[in-house]
């Protein structure tokens, strides 16, 4: 009768921490995914649309400006379009944790995603907040 | 009872609970934000790349009229940037001495303000160039890249067409000069007006060549200039303005942040620069020139004159001074050091 009281005060209260911990930085990892794949690619893109620019350098500034353009409104384009997937995907995974109790990995994983809004909407914020001295 | 459940147990049955209830709104509440985010920076960035092409394009201005049309013999050049290579064209009027002889032993490079051309009839720049030839000053002046008849390019505001003036200098040192009997020039200056004068400070601090510069209405930095004018071009509020620099960045390779002369004027002593700039400047206030006066005198070994033209407006101290700029102009660069010897 003693050891399964003992099992149930110790051993839990134990084991609990770790997964708690664990838990939470598997929500987190995985409600941060979608900014990940957002910034890889936006970073790759950003790099693809320079070396356009060098690679049609001697075609003149037309077919320069049309490269670098091409590059960088499909490169926003597919970045969208993955982050809208990768979003999706993570929601799919938050519902069915949801399902099977695992609170601290949804409650990471949304505030991750609640980071996330936050941090793809920072170069509006910053357009707003960077200081701006206009000549008069 | 208590002690006999599992605590962990509790709490995930409790916060089920809780979820239940209020995750669908937790959810709802972060979509709606990531959404909004998304909608936001995706507008963003697509307004701001749009406010780029436009800011980095200007159509070619024709040339209106050549130095023939004002009496004096010139020929057409073509020669490339430094670094990069574009192809300028412009023009090479050989100085006229007081005696008729044609001479290019002090030659000035004439360079042009934005949205315009070597002969930009605004500034009066060909009619300048024709005086200063009259004054025994040979004048190699051209079209920065993508303006006049040079290779189209982005307009950089000065950040690549500094290149230009470095190819101008290049030419003239080691080109295939249009007047080979005149042999090559032996004192080099420079001239600018608006961002050519912004251009021929960035260009002259890198290039020793360059022994005096005509700063007429130059701009400290693009950046205050361009968070004005920006907002006015696009009619979009002004949080569009850091985002286009970032697209134009991108797309085109342009710093807009690096165009500061003030930063670098300094380095151009013990080389004479003369700050001209209109009282009545609107689109560069005459305070740039006060800013730009005080940096360059940070130099231990500076020679720097200003003169405020009472009344100009942006780079009109030509056409109201008149005779006045000419003589100034002039005298200043009678005064560099390297006389001509070819007879007067």
């Amino acid at each position: 009768m003693s050891s399964p009281s003992i099992d149930e005060s110790n051993a839990p209260a134990q084991s609990s921490a770790f997964p708690r911990k664990s838990g939470a930085w598997h929500g987190a990892l995985a409600g941060l995914i979608p900014l990940i794949l957002l910034i890889v690619i936006i970073i790759v893109v950003f790099i693809l649309t320079a070396v356009a620019r060098q690679l049609v350098a001697a075609s003149g500034f037309f077919a320069q400006q049309q490269a670098a353009l091409m590059v960088l409104i499909t490169g926003l384009v597919l970045a969208v379009g993955v982050y809208i997937v990768a979003l999706v995907f993570t929601f799919r995974r938050v519902a069915a944790w949801k399902q099977g109790g695992a609170v601290v990995q949804v409650r990471a994983a949304l505030w991750a995603l609640g980071v996330t809004a936050l941090l793809v909407v920072l170069p509006v914020l910053l357009g707003i907040v960077l200081p701006q001295q206009p000549a008069p | 009872m208590s002690s006999g459940r599992s605590p962990s147990g509790t709490s995930t049955i409790e916060a089920v609970a809780v979820t239940t209830t209020e995750g669908h709104r937790v959810r709802r509440v972060i979509v709606t934000l990531l959404t909004i985010s998304a909608i936001l920076t995706f507008a963003y960035s697509a307004l701001s790349i749009y406010i780029a092409t436009q800011l980095v394009y200007a159509p070619q201005k024709p040339i209106y009229a050549t130095p023939a049309s004002l009496g004096l013999i010139f020929r057409y050049v073509t020669f490339p940037s430094r670094e990069d290579h574009l192809q300028l064209r412009g023009w090479f009027i050989p100085g006229v001495l007081s005696s008729g002889r044609l001479t290019s032993q002090r030659t000035i490079i004439m360079v042009h303000g934005v949205r315009t051309n070597r002969a930009d009839k605004g500034a009066g720049l060909l009619k300048l160039s024709v005086e200063l030839a009259r004054h025994g000053f040979a004048v190699l002046a051209f079209d920065m890249r993508g303006s006049g008849e040079s290779q189209p390019a982005p307009l950089s505001l000065g950040y690549f067409e500094q290149r230009d003036v470095l190819g101008a200098v290049d030419f003239l040192r080691s080109g295939r000069l249009p007047f080979p009997e005149l042999g090559r020039p032996r004192v080099i200056t420079g001239w600018g007006v608006s961002l050519g004068a912004a251009t021929m400070l960035l260009a002259a601090a890198q290039e020793p060549a360059i022994r005096a510069i005509v700063s007429d209405s130059a701009f400290t930095d693009i950046i205050p200039i361009l968070e004005r004018e920006v907002p006015k071009g696009s009619h979009l509020p002004q949080l569009f303005t850091p985002g286009a620099l970032f697209a134009a960045r991108v797309i085109y390779g342009v710093d807009f942040y690096a165009v500061r002369p003030v930063d670098v004027v300094a380095s151009i002593a013990p080389r004479p620069i003369f700050f001209i700039q209109g009282t009545r400047d609107a689109f560069i206030p005459p305070s740039n020139m006060g800013d730009l006066a005080t940096a360059a005198r940070a130099a231990p070994n500076a020679n720097v004159q200003t003169w405020l033209v009472p009344g100009a407006t942006h780079a009109q101290s030509f056409n109201t001074a008149g005779k006045e700029y000419v003589d100034r102009v002039v005298a200043f660069y009678t005064a560099t050091p390297g006389q001509d010897s070819s007879g007067t």
